[in-house]
C-alpha cells in the first residue's frame, strides 16, 4: 500500500489506514464541509447562544494584502475556518458521516492558522486556539474527542495541546422533549496532554505561513484517544480521554469530524486546512 | 464537469439597525454571486433602503461594487454580483427606529 500512496504526489504525505473514508482536497471545492449549528425548535432563538454564530467556512486562496496569493499547500485553495472579530469567538467547520465497523479510524490533515493582517506587527498571540474533534456514536456512548492547541490565552503565548473529557451541561431545547444541547467547545474543563507544550512555526510577520501536518488515532471498539502527533511531534496520550454521554436518539453509527479556530482579540481568527484524509480498517 | 456552487449563510437571525455591514466572504473561485436578504421580523421603514455591494482584495478595505439592493416589504430581496475578488460583503443603513431580524444568504458558482 506504501508504494501506492508513494506514487501518487497528493497521497504520499499521508499515512492513512487501508480504507480512506473520506479524503478532501479543498481544491475541488468545500468537499461537503459546512458550519456547525446548534440545535433548535420552532426559533432560531431557542438555540444555545453559544452555538447561534459559528460562521461558514470558505475556499481560500491565501491571498494578503502585501504579498497577494499564497495559496494552499498543493494547490490554490484550502478550506479556512474565520472566527468574527470579537474575543473569544469560535467558529467551526463540520463534516458528517457514519461509521460502518468498530475499529480504528485515523484523521490526516495539513493545516495552519494566522490572525487577520490588519496590523503591521508580529500577531503571534492573537489566536488563541484551534482544535480538532470526534462526534461519534454507538449503542452505548455518544463521545467526543476534543483537542485543541491552545496558541495564546489573554495575550500570552501558551503553545500546548490540551483535552477535554469535561462534560457541559446537557439543556433541554424548546418543547417536545426530543431535543437537547450541549456547549461542549466551552472554555471550562480543559486538561494538558501530558508534555504537551510544542512550539509551532508561526513566522515572522503576519502574512506569512507554513503548513503542519496533524494526525489522531482514535479507536471505536475501545472509545479511545490512541494517538496524536503533530509535525514530528508524537504525543503521549496516556490520559488524553474523550468526552463521554449516554447515547441519545437519532445519531445512530454517528461519525463526525470538526475543526475549529477561536480568537484571543477582537481581529479575526483563521484556521486554514489544505487537505483532510480519514481513514479506518476493516475488511 | 459540473460547475461547483456553495451557499453561505453569512449572517444568521442577525438584528439589523442602523449602520450595518455583513461578516466578509472570500469567495475569489466564484464567478457568479446573488446575495439574498430575508427578512424574518422587521419594524419602521426598512423599504426603500439601499444596501451596497462591497468587494475587497484582501478582506479589510473595501470599495463599493457599484451594485445595490433595494430593501422592499417582502420577505426576500437579492442582488446579483458578476466579475468580483476575492471578498464580498454588504452595507447599508437603515433608517432612525427601523430594524430588521435577518438571514443572509451570499449563493456562489464557478
Amino acid at each position: 500500500m506504501r508504494s501506492i500512496l508513494n506514487s501518487n504526489t497528493a497521497l504520499s504525505r499521508f499515512d492513512p489506514l487501508p480504507r480512506v473514508i473520506h479524503y478532501d482536497d479543498f481544491d475541488h471545492g468545500l468537499q461537503g464541509w459546512s458550519e456547525l449549528i446548534g440545535n433548535y425548535e420552532d426559533d432560531l432563538g431557542k438555540m444555545l447562544p453559544e452555538f447561534a454564530d459559528l460562521r461558514p467556512p470558505m475556499l481560500s486562496s491565501g491571498t494578503m494584502w502585501d504579498t497577494g496569493t499564497a495559496g494552499s499547500m498543493a494547490g490554490t485553495y484550502s478550506l479556512k475556518i474565520a472566527t468574527r472579530p470579537r474575543a473569544e469567538h469560535i467558529a467551526v467547520g463540520i463534516k458528517r458521516a457514519t461509521w460502518r465497523h468498530r475499529g480504528p479510524i485515523r484523521l490526516e490533515a495539513y493545516f495552519t492558522f494566522k490572525p487577520e493582517a490588519t496590523e503591521l506587527c508580529l500577531s503571534e498571540t492573537d489566536v488563541r486556539a484551534v482544535g480538532v474533534l470526534f462526534d461519534i456514536q454507538d449503542i452505548e456512548k455518544r463521545w467526543m474527542p476534543h483537542l485543541r492547541y491552545l496558541n495564546a490565552l489573554n495575550g500570552e503565548q501558551v503553545a500546548k495541546w490540551q483535552f477535554k473529557r469535561k462534560r457541559e451541561p446537557l439543556w433541554q431545547i424548546g418543547g417536545t422533549g426530543k431535543t437537547r444541547s450541549h456547549f461542549h467547545l466551552a472554555p471550562t474543563g480543559w486538561e494538558d496532554v501530558p508534555n504537551g507544550h510544542q512550539i509551532l512555526c508561526y513566522n515572522e510577520i503576519a502574512t506569512k505561513y507554513n503548513w503542519h501536518y496533524l494526525r489522531v488515532d482514535v479507536d471505536l471498539a475501545t472509545r479511545q484517544i490512541t494517538k496524536l502527533q503533530c509535525n514530528d511531534r508524537v504525543h503521549d496520550v496516556t490520559g488524553v480521554e474523550p468526552m463521554v454521554i449516554p447515547a441519545m436518539a437519532n445519531l445512530w453509527c454517528m461519525l463526525n469530524v470538526a475543526f475549529w479556530a477561536e480568537t484571543d482579540k477582537d481581529k479575526r481568527a483563521f484556521l486554514y486546512l489544505d487537505s483532510v484524509l480519514l481513514s479506518g480498517e476493516w475488511e | 464537469m459540473i460547475r461547483q456552487s456553495y451557499t453561505a449563510i453569512v449572517e444568521r437571525d442577525r438584528l439589523l439597525q442602523g449602520e450595518f455591514v455583513t461578516e466578509p466572504y472570500e469567495c475569489g473561485w466564484a464567478t457568479e454571486a446573488i446575495f439574498y436578504v430575508r427578512k424574518l421580523e422587521s419594524e419602521g421603514q426598512v423599504t426603500g433602503t439601499h444596501v451596497r455591494v462591497q468587494i475587497s482584495p484582501d478582506g479589510i478595505r473595501w470599495c463599493d461594487e457599484g451594485t445595490e439592493m433595494i430593501l422592499t416589504n417582502a420577505e426576500m430581496d437579492f442582488v446579483k454580483v458578476k466579475h468580483f475578488g476575492n471578498w464580498l460583503r454588504l452595507v447599508g443603513e437603515l433608517p432612525e427606529k427601523a430594524m430588521a431580524r435577518v438571514i443572509v444568504a451570499l449563493a456562489l458558482k464557478e
